[in-house]
């Protein structure tokens, strides 16, 4: 490599650097604006947190003493500063139900929400891209065909009826793997192929479209030409081409697999962070919901930063 | 407490799920929604149960506010009393207790030689610190009212007072409790999980890392996940049979019952709605057990809300409603049919005094009666919870044939307890499981007048007639009349009808063949597993 290669190396490098401590700059703004909306939200919202730890009996004067240490006494605006001083500091409270931070609530379920997110995804992205690929190259041939029709029901399908009925086939009828719950591999597979059917379908068709886009352009037709053989078109010059809205809708997907990963976490008792929202919510544990919205926004920062990164990657073109 | 809090979440039809596989055929052998393919005796030596549908707030006794709480202390931790399956209130850590000439004053005896898990031995002590923890601020518990009636209890609550004034420790198996007036049934509060005792040194986590007396020691606990107990080798009335015990934490009514049928829990709570599914068909039918529950549906009527002030509106609500007909169509008949508010099993029910017939011709009279011959309109508020929404779809379609027009809002458990507590619902579809095995708690939380909103009273029901029976029914010292009283201040409510009087539910439990010395409990913390066991068949000797 010769010196100018590496000073360019170089400047590639302060100016990646340089673009990723802008974009978590600006995550900041977005981060307070997401506490300010939740709080808000949270604080308009029917349903009494007081209520719901002292149970279905209770006495007026515990409501009373309760609501005062939690300070759900006192004015919004002093609420939130509380509230928003302990976040700034790194605490994201106590839960009001379980008494237990928040934050270590949430790093002990989020794991185990990613290992699920993550395995879906790559179930998805494989299946999805190698079926989106086969079905470019004789598009309305049967594979496009079949492959066409199990895509409209694989985006049909809500994930609990899909999850419900893969339990019922693998683990009631066959007895292949566990219906539910958390453990090894065993119990990873019914609800990642849940999870990641839907984006089966939707990546299928995405690179299927962006293949055919490309298959028919110039470059295509001069690599052809060349006398390259059909593998080599497809998946060098063919499939690297197409991968970038593929890597969008992945991206997209991403929020997708976090969120849709709470009726998934439901279906297959799966400890995850998506329960760990749901029953926050309906308990009315608000620094639990506060804290793990944040948390999942701050995810999302870093997941549009990644994508952003990713196209750099996958395409010169794209500036930072 | 209420069960409907949470119930399971997300529930596509079953029948919308085996539309959907006999669409897509050819999935073999799933003919039927219960289509056990019989698993056989499984391996292990844990016992598992499938009952818990979300995570427990905490493991220690002063959370306990929640059923899967409750039922998780109660397999740790004992208190002086306890129940039993059957709902009867036994002795546990006291051996015997009497009561003064004056009424008020208790003396316990109790249980020698018990040690807690940690190997610390359990004295007199340990009753009232662990009662002090529970009132004290600092703990943050919301459960102190089931000790209230001791003297200084509130006082301590408040932080008005060092200590509990009628608390006194004789000697290291002796306690001396006095109340602040007769209250007879005193005694079965301390079954409840929120007066469990607890060894001295609590520390931070001990909500994590609970120390008990009980039949199961702590082991793990995976949040969301499953409890994991340990038998309790030393537990003062006989060890465990099981080694073990797990508690998984299954949100999914669906879910639980695929589990059961794979043969990995030993029992499942059959919910209302699915049980003429298991009681028809030919393979589950044998495994399911049933028992009364205390647990009362209702509808609470706003007494203090319009037209409803009017006793003939509240009596012509109650007669414009097949309720027979709810219980058999949407509730597979699991129950019966609620005069008052006392369940059958307990003493003061009064099997004399009949529900309100379906007679809508009398119901018009009354409303006409009332002044409201065009009808009236009002809100039916319901949570999301089990049959609730289609209860109330019914219950409105009935009222219309009146001329009561109903308007049916649904929300969330949390926001429709906060506005029937505030005065805000016209009637509140909601449900009552009862703390301890009486009448009084039903009577006194529901409809005495102290109790209106927060108390459990959300019919704001004040009337001075049933207050004063309520109030003399729990200071009398003798049961019969007790009971009597209980009987009077029952019909007076039916009279009354400051609610929709729905049914007492009957528990329906499909337990697997193995599963023995098991007992479908009336009350949530009454089985705690001590007898239960997998029973295998004896092994063959090899040739």
């Amino acid at each position: 490599m010769d010196n100018g290669a590496h000073r360019a190396a170089a400047k590639d490098g302060t100016e990646v650097t340089s673009y990723i401590i802008r974009r978590l700059l600006l995550a900041i703004p977005t981060l307070f604006g997401v506490l300010v909306v939740t709080f808000l939200l949270l604080y308009i919202a029917p349903g009494d947190p007081v209520q719901e730890m002292v149970g279905e009996r209770a006495d007026s004067a515990t409501i009373a003493r309760l609501r005062k240490e939690l300070r759900l006494d006192e004015p919004v605006l002093s609420q939130f500063t509380h509230y928003a001083g302990g976040v700034i500091r790194g605490d994201l409270g106590t839960s009001y139900i379980t008494r237990r931070p928040i934050l270590s609530d949430v790093l002990e379920r989020f794991p185990k929400t990613l290992l699920l997110a993550g395995t879906a995804m790559l179930f998805a992205s494989i299946t999805g891209i190698l079926i989106g690929v086969l079905s470019a190259q004789h598009p309305g041939g049967w594979f496009d065909r079949i492959s066409l029709g199990g895509a409209y029901l694989g985006i049909s399908f809500p994930v609990y009826w899909v999850g419900l009925l893969l339990i019922l086939l693998f683990a009631v009828t066959l007895h292949w793997l566990p219906p539910s719950g958390y453990g090894g591999i065993r119990h990873l597979i019914l609800p990642a192929l849940a999870l990641g059917t839907r984006s089966v379908a939707f990546l299928a068709r995405v690179t299927r479209s962006a293949m055919l886009d490309v298959l028919n352009s110039d470059f295509v037709r001069t690599a052809r030409a060349k006398g390259l053989s059909e593998r080599a078109v497809v998946l060098k010059h063919g499939l690297r081409n197409a991968l970038i809205p593929v890597i969008t809708v992945l991206g997209l997907d991403f929020g997708y697999y976090l969120t849709g990963s709470i009726l998934t976490e439901t279906i297959f008792s799966w400890p995850g962070l998506g329960r760990y929202v749901v029953n926050a919510i309906s308990r009315r544990d608000l620094p639990a919901i506060q804290g793990s919205v944040l948390f999942l926004s701050v995810i999302f920062v870093l997941v549009n930063l990644l994508t952003d990164l990713a196209y750099a990657k996958a395409d010169k073109r794209v500036n930072l | 407490m209420s069960t409907v809090a949470h119930s399971r979440g997300f529930r596509p039809s079953r029948r919308a799920i085996l539309a959907g596989l006999v669409a897509l055929s050819g999935v073999a052998g799933l003919s039927g929604p219960v289509a056990c393919s019989g698993p056989g005796v499984p391996d292990r030596r844990t016992l598992i149960d499938s009952r818990d549908n979300y995570d427990p707030r905490s493991l220690d006794p002063a959370l306990s506010t929640d059923v899967p709480t409750g039922r998780a202390v109660s397999y740790v931790f004992d208190g002086l009393t306890r129940f039993t399956p059957k709902a009867a209130v036994v002795p546990d850590l006291a051996t015997s207790w009497e009561l003064a000439s004056d009424g008020i004053t208790y003396t316990f005896h109790l249980r020698n030689g018990v040690r807690f898990h940690d190997g610390t031995s359990f004295s007199a002590s340990d009753v009232r610190h662990s009662w002090e923890r529970v009132l004290d601020p600092a703990t943050k518990g919301g459960r102190g009212w089931p000790l209230y009636p001791i003297r200084g209890a509130q006082e301590f609550a408040a932080g008005k007072a060092p200590s509990i004034s009628g608390l006194k420790v004789v000697d290291d198996s002796t306690i001396e409790i006095t109340l602040t007036e007769p209250f007879a049934i005193f005694p079965k509060m301390l079954a409840m999980p929120a007066t469990a005792i607890v060894p001295k040194v609590t520390p931070p986590d001990f909500g994590e890392h609970p120390i008990g007396t009980g039949p199961w020691k702590f082991v793990a606990w995976h949040h969301d996940d499953y409890l994991l107990f340990a038998r309790n080798t030393q537990y003062h009335d006989g060890a465990p049979l099981a080694d073990s015990l797990e508690a998984r934490i299954i949100p999914e009514l669906s879910t639980a019952e695929a589990e059961f049928q794979a043969g990995n829990v030993d029992g499942l709570q059959v919910p209302a709605q699915e049980s003429p599914s298991w009681e028809s068909n030919e393979e589950t039918r044998p495994l399911l057990q049933s028992a009364p529950s205390l647990r009362l549906i209702y509808g609470a009527i706003n007494t203090t809300r319009g037209p409803l002030r009017d006793v003939r509106v509240r009596q012509a609500i109650n007669l414009a409603v097949d309720r027979g007909m709810i219980l058999r169509r949407l509730m597979g008949g699991r129950g019966t049919l609620a005069a008052g508010v006392i369940p059958p099993s307990l003493d003061g029910f009064n099997p004399s005094l009949a529900a309100y017939p379906y007679d809508t011709a009398r119901a018009r009279t009354l409303l006409k009666d009332a002044g409201y011959p065009n009808g009236i309109d009002i809100e039916l508020w319901t949570s999301q919870s089990e049959q609730f929404p289609r209860i109330a779809q019914t219950i409105q379609a009935y009222l219309a044939q009146v001329g009561i027009r109903v308007k049916i809002v649904q929300r969330d458990a949390s926001s429709m307890r906060e506005a029937a507590r505030n005065g805000k619902t016209d009637i509140a579809l909601k449900d009552w499981y009862a703390d301890y095995p009486d009448a009084e708690n039903f009577l006194y939380p529901l409809l005495h007048s102290n109790n209106r909103g927060v108390g459990g009273n959300v019919s704001f029901f004040s009337n001075a007639t049933f207050d004063s029976v309520v109030s003399r029914a729990r200071r009398e010292p003798d049961d019969q009349k007790r009971f009597a009283l209980y009987r009077e201040a029952d019909s007076l409510a039916h009279e009354q009808a400051p609610m929709l009087f729905m049914f007492f539910y009957t528990e329906l439990y499909a337990v697997q063949p193995w599963l023995k010395g098991f007992t479908v409990p009336s009350i949530f913390t009454g089985e705690r597993w001590t007898t239960a066991h997998i029973e295998r068949p004896p092994k063959t000797a090899p040739k």
